[in-house]
C-alpha cells in the first residue's frame, strides 16, 4: 500500500494546481481516471449581510431560482451515493441559508469531510456548539485585518468583533477553526499580525494566497490589487511565519494567481466541481462556463459533462484568451452554458 | 474489523483508493490490497479473508498470510480500520 499524498492542504490535494511535487505524486491518476469528483465546492446561497469590495461571488441578494431545501437534500444524497470524500460549503453567507444545518447534517451523516466558509457574524455561542457537534473538518472564518478598521474597510458592513468572537466560541467548544485572509492594497501589510492573532485565538490554521480577479474584485481591481513589491514582502512574511509556527499552527498559502491556475487547468483539470446556488455547475470559478444543472441532470451525468467540457474548443479558446487578456476574468459571473 | 468513520474507499481505474478524510492522506493499493479492503468492508474477519485470497491467488499459504497480516497491521496503524 502506498501513501501517495500526505499532510497536504486539502484544496491542494483535491485540486492539485501547479505544484510539481503533488503533480509527480498523483501522476497516472488524472481527473479523467476518477469515477466521480473528489471534491465539491458548493455555494449554497447568494444572500449576504456584507458587501465586501473584493467579493468574488458579488454576493448580496438571493437569486430567484436557488435550489429548494428538497433539491439541496437530494443533491446531498447523490454526493453520498457517489462516495465523494471532501466538500466545502460557502455562499454568499451560508449561515443565512434556512436549510444550512439540514444540509450539513445530511453530508456529515455520510461521514463526508466538510468545511464551512463563513464571515462568522452569525456564530453565537449556541450556533458554535451546533457547528462543533457536526464534527466538521473546519469552520473557516474570514478575517481580512488584524484591526477592526482594516477588516471593515474591505468588508463593507462587516463587524470584526463578531468574527473574532465567533472564533473564540468555536475554539472554546473544541471546533477546528481556521482563518482566511485575502490580501488587497488595504490590508496586505497586516498579514503577519493576522497570523499572530489567529494563533492567539487558538486557530488550527491560516489560509491565504493572491486575491482572485473575479466578481467585485475585477470591478475594483485598480484600487484593490497589491503591487509586485507588496506581494514580495507578503510572501516573505508568510515564509517567516510558516517557519515560526511550525508544529503549532498550519500556515497555508498558494503562491499562484488565477491566470497561472488557468494555464495549469487547461492541461490538468481538477477532480472537483463548483456548484452555484441555483444548482448550475461551473467548470471552475474564474471561467463563465456551466457544464450542468442539478435541477435537470444527475450529479453523475454532470461529472461526465465536466470531463467532456474541458475538451470543448470554445472552452479552450476562451481560456487562452483570458490568459492573454486577464481583464476578461470580469466575465466569470456571466454564466454561459456549454 | 471495520473501517473507521473518517475513511472512504473508492474503486478507480488505476486501483483502489483510500481517503483518510481526517488526516487528508490518500493511499492507493494494488488489486490484492483492493480485494482485502472489499472483504473488510463486507465485515469479514482475518480467517475468511485468508481463505478467499487463497482461493483467488497463487502463492505459498504462509507467505500470503504474512503479507495480509502486515497489510492489515498497516491499516490499523494508519487508523483506517479499527478492531
Ligand atoms: C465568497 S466568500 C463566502 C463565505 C463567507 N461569506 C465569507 O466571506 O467567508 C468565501 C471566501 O472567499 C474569499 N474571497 C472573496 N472574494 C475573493 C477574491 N476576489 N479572491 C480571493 N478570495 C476571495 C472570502 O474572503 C472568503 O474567505
Ligand atoms: S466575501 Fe463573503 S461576506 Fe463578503 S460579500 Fe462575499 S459572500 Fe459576503
Amino acid at each position: 500500500m502506498d501513501v501517495v499524498a500526505e499532510d497536504k492542504n486539502l484544496s491542494r490535494l483535491t485540486n492539485p494546481g501547479p505544484d510539481d511535487q503533488l503533480r509527480a505524486i498523483l501522476k497516472g491518476s488524472s481527473f479523467d481516471d476518477y469515477n466521480s469528483p473528489l471534491f465539491i465546492a458548493w455555494q449554497l446561497n447568494s444572500a449576504c449581510n456584507l458587501g465586501c469590495l473584493h467579493c468574488c461571488e458579488e454576493a448580496g441578494h438571493s437569486m430567484p431560482d436557488e435550489m429548494t431545501k428538497e433539491q439541496a437534500l437530494d443533491f446531498c444524497e447523490q454526493i453520498a451515493e457517489l462516495n465523494i470524500p471532501y466538500m466545502a460549503i460557502s455562499g454568499g453567507e451560508p449561515l443565512l441559508c434556512p436549510h444550512f444545518f439540514d444540509v450539513c447534517e445530511s453530508i456529515r451523516s455520510h461521514n463526508i469531510s466538510l468545511k464551512i466558509e463563513t464571515n462568522g457574524e452569525f456564530i453565537d455561542e449556541k450556533t458554535a456548539l451546533k457547528l462543533t457537534d457536526l464534527k466538521l473538518r473546519s469552520v473557516q472564518i474570514s478575517l481580512d485585518g488584524a484591526t477592526a478598521e482594516t477588516h471593515e474597510r474591505l468588508r463593507v458592513e462587516g463587524d470584526w468583533d463578531k468574527a473574532i468572537q465567533a472564533c473564540k466560541y468555536l475554539v472554546k467548544n473544541g471546533g477546528n477553526t481556521e482563518i482566511v485572509f485575502v490580501p488587497t492594497k488595504f490590508n496586505i501589510h497586516e498579514v503577519g499580525d493576522v497570523i499572530d492573532l489567529a494563533y492567539s485565538l487558538g486557530s488550527y490554521g491560516v489560509y491565504t494566497g493572491k486575491i482572485m480577479r473575479i466578481g467585485r474584485a475585477a470591478k475594483n481591481w485598480d484600487i484593490l490589487s497589491p503591487s509586485a513589491e507588496e506581494y514580495e514582502k507578503f510572501f516573505d512574511v508568510l515564509k517567516e511565519k510558516t517557519a515560526a509556527y511550525e508544529g503549532k499552527m498550519k500556515v497555508y498559502y498558494y503562491p499562484y494567481d488565477v491566470i497561472e491556475e488557468l494555464k495549469y487547468r487547461l492541461e490538468c483539470p481538477s477532480a472537483s466541481l463548483l456548484v452555484v446556488p441555483n444548482g448550475k455547475v461551473k467548470l471552475i470559478g474564474p471561467l463563465p462556463f456551466i457544464c450542468g444543472d442539478l435541477k435537470k441532470e444527475s450529479l453523475s451525468q454532470i461529472w461526465g459533462n465536466y470531463k467532456k467540457a474541458w475538451q470543448n474548443p470554445e472552452v479552450i479558446e476562451f481560456t487562452k484568451k483570458v490568459i492573454a487578456e486577464p481583464k476578461l476574468l470580469a466575465e466569470s459571473n456571466n454564466w454561459r452554458q456549454i | 474489523m471495520n473501517f473507521t468513520e473518517h475513511t472512504k474507499i473508492r474503486e478507480e481505474k488505476f486501483g483502489t483508493v483510500v481517503f483518510d478524510t481526517l488526516t487528508e492522506k490518500i493511499f492507493i493499493t494494488d488489486q490484492i490490497g483492493g480485494d482485502i479492503l472489499r472483504l473488510i468492508e463486507q465485515g469479514k474477519d482475518l480467517p475468511v479473508i485468508l481463505s478467499v485470497l487463497h482461493d483467488n491467488y497463487d502463492g505459498d499459504e504462509q507467505n500470503v498470510e504474512k503479507d495480509v497480516v502486515e497489510f492489515i497491521d498497516q491499516l490499523k496503524s494508519s487508523n483506517i480500520v479499527s478492531v
